[in-house]
């Protein structure tokens, strides 16, 4: 049998990013990361296979990190953990003995059973080289291509398909706007103006009731009977957490199916630890379960866990959700609640919203206008909430604004901000919409 | 004492399941297709239902469940899931609950351990023994 101090088994962003934590913060301990895969692309990059990188082996998840931070890694499966034995098995017939263990196992993609789901040429989004490669190959002789789901997944996929040009794409969502999980309407629709300019159609307030055609998929019925002809669907509504080696070993799970931890991302075993897409998650705002599943949390999950090993160092304040996306060069970010589903979590809120140039004076070369609404709770003047367009620099900027999220910043304390300023890079001092943003909240007040 | 209304084709899981759920105080119909199940859970107005996914013609279990949702009496009746499809046709994907496609409420892979089972069942029938 061999031996390892720490094993790790996954190595996608948690499980990378646990290994790489815990040799910082344990340099002597011996560290053993166990993957399935022997290529990893990197989740949030999928989507651009399909248009912009070219190929899922430009997608990949280096293993460079790994050998400089002399970790071991094996590529096989862990079949099963023997909690009593502190070892695991795996598919290649090794046994190998841990002093601690990270779960890191992540999430598969959801498949809704609509009738016709089993039919050919119906994809759910697989991390998973090979599989992304059949469907890129798939792609190249598709015509009508329909995408269920108008989240991230859905949105990204179908502007990268579109690229292709030679592809009818078209999005079905079931609630009225795409992205509506992480904006408000007014984002949303113009996301969804973007998208239909560059010729991605977009059907909302649609449900698909079942996918047509005979061995092979004809098109997608939806609920007003319209046929949609397609000869490939995509389906991108979401993943479930990848657990059965957790529930096999015994471990419990929490509201959400995912392995539960308590704050320090310890599970039940006090030897395990769970971090990642396959972790059960609470919400920063009010300690609810959260589903939320995103390689950025994974990461912080991770830099959690890896350093717990040995020693409780960091607990875990609840998930924020920060997302950011961009269509073509305009980008839209957003970190915490939305005004809709904060009012929906009984929040009484408070908001503002500052637009402009995002350089100045506007006539400097790169200018893009730029937008930024703050949702506050109303007696509090707490930020829980900050979604934003404009270019590329408010994928960045939403991260600023999380942070004042996660160190509870209220309508002051952002009006205060200490920004730096550039005429080449940022909005005026006088017109920075971040904190006239907030400086609008507080007049919404009075 | 609460009715279960076990809906699966296959003999051997029924008479077992039958056994157990007796044994833990509970009374047990069977149905072994998707036709005598929807029958059933008319006929037999069960407290709970145990519905298997893939029966003689395919995955009709789903749909099963689409159509007890879809009367309004049985809108509240609880549904547990149990399927052998993940580990038979060795799919890379997962079903899960879900209002629109698959309105259970619950979702287990079979085998469940028995004791599993019953935990679940009174969980939902709100049985504190």
């Amino acid at each position: 049998m061999k031996k390892t101090d720490v094993a790790i088994v996954g190595g996608s962003a948690a499980g990378l990013t646990a290994a790489i934590t815990a040799r910082r913060h344990y340099p002597d301990k011996k560290i053993t990361l166990i993957r399935k895969e022997k290529l990893v692309p990197i989740p949030c990059g999928i989507p651009y296979i399909f248009g912009t990188v070219g190929s899922a082996q430009k997608n990949l998840i280096p293993d460079t990190p790994l050998e400089k931070n002399k970790v071991d890694f094996l590529i096989d499966e862990v079949t099963e953990i023997n909690r009593e034995k502190r070892s695991l098995k795996t598919k290649g017939g090794e046994e190998i003995a841990y002093d601690k263990l990270i779960i890191a196992t992540g999430s598969l993609p959801m498949m809704p059973p609509i009738p016709g789901f089993e039919k050919e040429n119906v994809y759910p989004v697989f991390k998973d080289v090979d599989r992304l490669g059949a469907m890129q190959e798939k792609l190249k002789s598709s015509k009508k291509v329909v995408v269920i789901g108008g989240g991230f997944i859905g949105v990204e996929m179908s502007d990268e398909m579109n690229k292709i040009g030679n592809l009818d794409v078209t999005i079905c969502e079931l609630l009225p706007h795409c992205l509506q999980l992480a904006f408000d309407a007014e984002f949303c629709e113009e996301a969804e103006k973007l998208l239909k300019e560059r010729g991605v159609k977009i059907l909302a307030n649609q449900k698909v009731v079942s996918i047509e055609g005979d061995k092979k998929v004809s098109g997608v019925k939806l609920g007003d009977g319209t046929v949609l002809e397609a000869d490939m669907v995509i389906i991108g509504i979401g993943t479930v957490p990848n657990i059965e080696l957790a529930k096999n070993a015994n471990l419990r799970l929490g509201p959400t199916g995912s392995i539960w931890v308590d704050r320090t991302m310890r599970t039940i075993d006090e030897n395990i630890f769970s971090c990642g897409d396959c972790t059960e998650k609470f919400s920063f705002f009010g300690g609810k379960p959260s589903k939320l599943r995103l390689a950025s949390i994974a990461s912080s999950e991770a830099r959690i866990a890896g350093s717990n090993l040995f020693g409780i160092q960091r607990e875990s304040v609840g998930t924020i959700g920060v997302f950011s996306t961009a269509i073509g060069d305009r980008a839209f970010a957003e970190a915490g609640m939305t005004e809709n589903f904060a009012k929906q979590q009984g929040y009484e809120v408070i908001t503002g919203a500052a637009e402009g140039p995002n350089r100045h004076p506007g006539s400097m070369p790169g200018m893009a206008n730029q937008k930024i609404k703050l949702i506050f709770e109303k007696r509090t003047k707490v930020l829980i909430g900050a979604q934003m367009m404009g270019d590329h620099a408010v994928g960045e900027l939403v991260n600023a604004a999380s942070a004042c999220i996660q160190h509870k910043m209220t309508i002051d304390d952002i009006s205060c901000f200490q920004m730096g300023t550039h005429p080449a890079l940022t909005a005026s001092p006088v017109a920075y919409q971040f904190v006239n943003a907030a400086e609008s909240a507080l007049l919404a007040m009075s | 004492m609460p009715k279960i209304l076990v809906i699966d084709d296959d003999k051997d899981f029924q008479e077992t399941t039958r056994i157990v759920l007796e044994k833990s105080g509970f009374q047990v119909a069977a149905a072994y297709d998707s036709e005598e199940g929807l029958q059933k859970v008319q006929t037999e107005s069960p407290d709970l239902v145990i519905l298997d996914v893939m029966m003689p013609s395919g995955f009709e279990g789903f749909e099963v469940a689409r159509k007890i949702r879809e009367e309004l009496k049985l809108m509240e009746l609880p549904i547990v899931l149990l399927t052998a499809v993940h580990g038979v046709k060795k799919v890379p994907y997962r079903f899960a609950p879900d209002d629109q496609w698959l309105p259970v409420d619950y979702f287990y892979d079979k085998p469940v351990a028995p004791d599993v089972l019953v935990a679940k069942i009174k969980e939902y029938l709100n049985i504190t023994q």
